[in-house]
């Protein structure tokens, strides 16, 4: 069982080569070749009613806008993904800096704290409980 | 009956207490270490223990998944973090969809077929789609011939790459370059490349000569010595 997206892709490349025939057939027409070339017309339009009939398997599947800018600059769309992911590492390094940093913190004060005030801060870890 | 309750209000007042006005939860120290509570009156009245520390808030509850655990690895994407990240990804779009006939890799606003315009400009829809008609298919008479020069240009993509390749080892060869700075450059690359790799060549041969002098000299002196052929690593070597 393959999947729509696979379904749609495979449709999507078949109407794509019987344009491409299309074309070579157009480009150098030969009288003889008109019943193949509408031949190849219907066989367009049957394309376009199949891709149609995808429409409803593929509703769930959301693409990024970005990606169009991509693809209409021509540039390879996997390259966002490649562009996404490392701002997500970035970014997730980035904030686990700051907890870390923030855990220090905590842990240095805590310790200061419990140098300058100590019954104060056994108080405070009583009523915490977990510290 | 109010009026003595009131009465009765008045007589514990701290105005009347013999401390004077001095409220009594004020002077009271708390030496206990217990919590202290305060007590809210008003519309919503409420008891909120105060305890010794001002401001002394609830921890936020933990949430379940942090900035501090690796993302990548949660939600399973280190495969395509690999994939991605190892190599190095080809630039133009040909690349990604090979099969595609025609120029791909030029703007989309250049021929009016951005992805932009069809979600900005949707086409009209919501009509069946039905085969031609014969009447219809009339539409598509041609005339013989080959196509106008302009409308030939869909052919010309799969070999473009090639020829700019040939087009460099051209220039290489002495031809005048066409842009001067990017080509002399690649010019220059060439040509270190190709002097390491003389280079490298003529090391590895230095080197299998020794080697074969070595066995040679082993062979020499060596009792099992006969003069006969080559084993299987000898030939490979």
């Amino acid at each position: 069982m393959t999947s729509p997206l696979e379904n749609l892709e495979t449709q999507l490349e078949m109407f794509i080569e019987n344009v491409r025939q299309i074309h070579i057939i157009v480009s150098d027409f030969q009288p003889q070749s008109q019943n193949v070339l509408n031949q190849k017309l219907q066989a367009m339009v049957h394309g376009l009613q199949e891709v149609d009939k995808l429409k409803s398997q593929v509703q769930d599947v959301h693409v990024p806008l970005e990606v169009f800018d991509y693809i209409d600059q021509g540039r390879n769309p996997q390259l966002y993904t490649k562009d996404c992911i490392e701002k997500a590492l970035a970014k997730n390094e980035q904030v686990k800096g700051k907890i870390d940093a923030y855990r220090k913190f905590k842990a240095n004060m805590l310790l200061e704290l419990s140098r300058t005030f100590p019954t104060e801060l056994s108080k405070y870890r009583a009523l915490r409980g977990d510290e | 009956m109010m009026g003595d309750q009131f009465r009765k209000v008045e007589q514990y007042s701290p105005k009347s207490s013999p401390r004077g006005a001095r409220s009594p939860v004020v002077s009271r120290q708390d030496s206990s270490g217990t919590l202290k509570t305060t007590i809210l009156l008003g519309k919503n009245p409420s008891i909120v223990p105060s305890g010794p520390f001002y401001l002394l808030k609830e921890p936020p509850g933990e949430s379940g998944i942090t900035g501090a655990t690796n993302l990548m690895a949660y939600y399973g994407l280190e495969h395509s973090y690999s994939k991605f990240s190892g190599k190095k990804l080809k630039e133009q779009l040909s690349s990604f969809l090979p099969t595609l006939p025609g120029v791909i890799d030029s703007p989309g606003q250049s021929d009016n077929s951005s992805l932009r315009s069809v979600i900005e400009k949707p086409p009209v829809g919501g009509k069946d789609l039905l085969p031609l008609s014969s009447a219809q298919l009339e539409g598509f008479r041609l005339h013989p011939g080959p196509l106008p020069e302009q409308y030939r240009y869909a052919n010309a993509t799969p070999i473009k790459k090639h020829k700019n390749k040939h087009k460099k080892h051209k220039h290489k060869e002495g031809g005048p370059p066409s842009t001067e700075t990017p080509i002399t450059d690649a010019g220059g690359d060439t040509h270190e490349k190709k002097h390491k790799k003389q280079k490298r060549h003529d090391e590895d041969k230095e080197r299998k000569k020794r080697k074969k002098e070595k066995k040679r000299k082993k062979q020499k002196h060596s009792p099992e010595h006969s003069g006969g052929g080559l084993t299987p690593s000898q030939h490979s070597s």
